[in-house]
């Protein structure tokens, strides 16, 4: 289903998705789906389970390669080439889409080394680039002052809040353009989904967001634009006000009403 | 299609406060027929009874108010639902000001009576009567499209509402021109005036009523907007 | 009373649960009876082993264990040294031949092999070499290796006990790397890390104290094997260093010992006996304690 709207015309797109169907073996899960995901702003997916908005996040940094039975088709053009089919290698590509996860997976090592160990893969830093890179990460991650007296300490010893932060700060310390978040919040308490969302609204100013969410209040909050899908379908796409305020199909309306059923 | 939320207790909250406005609206309406009808008769009782109602109005505004910040609170409603909510705060003022207008009138006829004016300075109560027929009927046919969220019904009030203001210039010219030909009606008239004033009022109110219709069942906000203008946004 | 009862008869629901619980609770205690009786006979047999081991080994613990030769029947002199160094240089051998073997083909079935014919073929072999009688495999290597050489050897020791290792390492290893869950490793891979590092870097690091403690029993395992010794490296009366000539070894040497009708080498048996136990016991409580403390 093809959803243009006219508000984007002054939005800048980052990430161009063009007639992208995705099967997991022989089931349909994405259905021609076309949208433009713009710059430097933050984009919500929402929809009931199974809609496949977690799929289409997915779609974006080609995590379905790790499963043989997944495939995609179609186009996710970023600054001009088809994500999909590039020549180029698909670590190469995550290292520009970074991800973060529903369950806080903090690597087997200390603090310090969480964050480094993106960096490490990419970019060979001195020493001091490095603890610098650190803390700037730490520190964009709202979490260097929790922690800046225990980096040598192993990453599960932090809270699920922190944990959470502690793997977005790993995400942006490789400096990716883009970042996806699936369902970051569903795992933490109500504080800690405080901070987070604060944090993606700072992090706006330098990335491209993609938050995928169940919380309709936390779209309707976090994002500048949704997309609301049902069943492989985008049923809207629009400015998040507008979805939740004037919605131009009826579906989106039962849904983010609570008229679903 | 299914409009029923999935929370039933949400359903009812919704219709219960948009069942108490109809009511609301409905008090106010008889508010201002007995006004205007204890002016047509000089008739100081039925002039307080509209004043005792008063009272009732202004508490069902704040009881309503309080329903509404609730429902707000508890159900953070989007859309649809947040517009009816927002536009039903909205008409609650409108109609309480009605229910101002009402009182107005009864207290002009109050001091009417009082100072011993009677019909036999044929005062053109009658068009006055006439005047607020329309205002009423305005008014009524808003709380209609309210209850049946009817935009096209809505849109025909926006457009009849230039009636009262045609009926209200009509009245003041021929009040005028009594107070130049007989100088003891001029106390008299200018009360007239101002309830001839208060009548047309009530037609604005019925109109805002109106506009808040359009814009919780469009989303689009068609206040201060020519009637033309307001069929193509609708549209 | 009466009153509970009155209240108990007019409501019928109520005494149909109480009978209930009551013949459940009476059911929890039979079962729970058999199965400390049952703990109670595994235990008591440990601990007899145990007791004996110790009773008649102690008494032969003394330096000169440690220090001298096996001796010829009837000495008043001797000790098990030959034998403590054989077993303990073919052990080690052996455990550092197999494990790199089995941990690099444990990372091939959890991470490369999950499909296809290749992963599903080894992990059945595997499975089938896991099972094999030592002796078979003793069998094995005397044909090809000590009937070639036309020499019992240290080396044939060393091999045979590898073959014992290695299907154990797998198994433990393609184990421990299964228990990490696949969202470590999706976050390692949305960083842009490549496949060999997430394996390396991540999963197996974070698998790391579970493959150890498999390697460390694996060591224990062997220590104690007799069988495929039998054949491979036999013994060695004498003291020697060269692992091309035939070796003795604890288990051997306390089988030979222990069959003989000599005293002093029945004493010397008993006192190796001890020592693999002491050994295996302290090698299976020192393993199980580091996984507890690292995982």
């Amino acid at each position: 289903m093809d959803a243009r709207v006219e508000s984007l015309v002054a939005e800048k797109p980052k990430l161009s998705v063009r007639n992208l169907n995705f099967y997991y073996g022989g089931f349909h899960a994405l259905k021609n789906i076309s949208l433009e995901i713009p710059e430097r702003r933050v984009t919500s997916f929402i929809g009931p389970s199974g809609c496949g908005k977690s799929t289409l996040l997915r779609t974006f940094n080609r995590m379905y390669e790790l499963y043989p039975e997944q495939r995609a088709e179609g186009e996710i053009v970023m600054d001009g080439s088809n994500l999909l089919t590039s020549k180029e290698d698909v670590s190469l590509i995550r290292a520009k889409i970074g991800m973060v996860f529903q369950k806080p997976t903090p690597f087997p090592m200390s603090i310090y080394d969480n964050i480094a160990f993106g960096v490490k893969l990419f970019e060979s830093l001195p020493r001091i680039e490095m603890d610098e890179r650190v803390e700037w990460a730490l520190k964009k991650a709202a979490l260097w002052s929790e922690v800046k007296d225990k980096l040598g300490q192993s990453g599960s010893g932090l809270s699920g809040g922190q944990q959470q932060r502690l793997c977005i700060a790993r995400g942006i310390a490789i400096k990716p353009e883009v970042l996806l978040l699936d369902e970051p919040c569903s795992a933490l308490d109500p504080i800690s989904t405080g901070k987070i969302e604060e944090l993606i609204h700072e992090l706006k100013a330098d990335y491209t967001v993609v938050i995928v969410t169940h919380n309709m209040q936390q779209a309707a909050r976090c994002s500048d634009f949704t997309a609301y899908m049902y069943l492989g379908d985008l049923i809207e796409f629009g400015r998040t006000k507008d979805v939740f305020m004037r919605p131009k199909k009826k579906d989106t309306e039962d849904y983010i009403t609570g008229r679903f059923g | 299609m299914n409009d029923r939320h999935l929370s039933t207790q949400f359903d009812a909250e919704l219709s219960g406060i948009s069942t108490r406005v109809l009511e609301m609206g409905g008090m106010v309406e008889s508010q201002v027929a007995r006004a205007v009808h204890a002016l047509v008769n000089f008739s100081s009782d039925v002039a307080s009874e509209v004043l005792r109602t008063e009272e009732r109005v202004n508490q069902t505004e704040v009881e309503i108010d309080l329903d509404l910040s609730t429902i707000i609170a508890r159900r953070q409603p989007t859309a649809r639902d947040l517009r009816l909510l927002i536009a039903i705060s909205k008409t609650i003022a409108n109609l309480e000001r009605v229910g101002d207008e009402a009182a107005r009138i009864a207290r002009t006829v109050q001091r009417l009576v009082n100072s011993g004016v009677s019909s036999r300075l044929r005062l053109p109560v009658s068009d006055l009567a006439y005047e607020s027929e329309l205002a009423v009927s305005q008014l009524r046919k808003a709380l209609d499209a309210f209850a049946r969220l009817d935009v096209d019904r809505a849109v025909e009030v926006l457009k009849r509402d230039d009636l009262i203001d045609q009926e209200f210039e009509g009245l003041l010219r021929k009040l005028i021109t009594f107070m130049m030909e007989d100088a003891r009606t001029i106390s008299s008239s200018i009360d007239l005036i101002f309830v001839a004033k208060a009548i047309e009022r009530v037609g604005d109110h019925a109109k805002n009523l109106a506009e808040q219709i359009i814009y919780i069942v469009k989303g689009t906000d068609v206040r201060h907007n020519p009637v033309g203008m307001v069929e193509t946004l609708v549209r | 009373m009466t009153t509970t009862a009155a209240i108990a008869a007019a409501n019928p629901a109520d005494t149909a649960r109480r009978r209930l619980h009551a013949r459940r609770k009476h059911t929890n205690v039979i079962a729970l009876t058999l199965a400390l009786l049952a703990m109670a006979f595994g235990i008591f047999w440990l601990v007899w082993i145990l007791i004996e081991t110790v009773r008649l080994g102690l008494g032969g613990m003394n330096l000169a264990l440690f220090t001298e030769m096996t001796p010829p029947p009837q000495a008043d002199t001797g000790g098990l040294a030959n034998a403590i160094f054989g077993s303990l240089v073919m052990v080690t051998t052996a455990t550092l031949l197999g494990t790199p073997i089995g941990i690099l083909a444990g990372i091939y079935l959890s991470e490369y092999g999950q499909r296809g014919w290749l992963g599903s073929a080894t992990r059945f072999i595997n499975d089938i070499l896991l099972s094999a009688p030592s002796i078979v495999i003793g069998l094995f290597i005397y044909a090809v290796v000590v009937a070639r050489t036309k020499t019992f050897s240290g080396w044939a020791g060393v091999l045979a006990l590898a073959l014992i290792v290695i299907p154990v390492v797998i198994r433990t290893t393609e184990n421990m790397l299964s228990l990490i869950p696949n969202a470590l490793r999706e976050a390692a891979y949305a960083l842009g890390t490549p496949k060999w590092r997430v394996v390396v870097t991540v999963t197996l690091r974070a698998a790391r104290a579970g493959v150890i403690t498999g390697i460390l029993l694996a060591f224990a395992r062997i220590a104690g094997e007799t069988a495929p010794l039998l054949f491979t490296a036999l013994s060695n009366q004498f003291w020697t260093s060269d692992m091309g000539q035939p070796m003795a070894s604890l288990p051997v040497t306390i089988f030979k010992f222990a069959m003989s009708p000599y005293e002093n080498w029945q004493k010397l048996a008993w006192a190796g006996v001890f020592l693999i136990t002491l050994g295996v016991l302290i090698l299976n409580i020192v393993a199980r304690t580091f996984f507890r403390n690292r995982s």
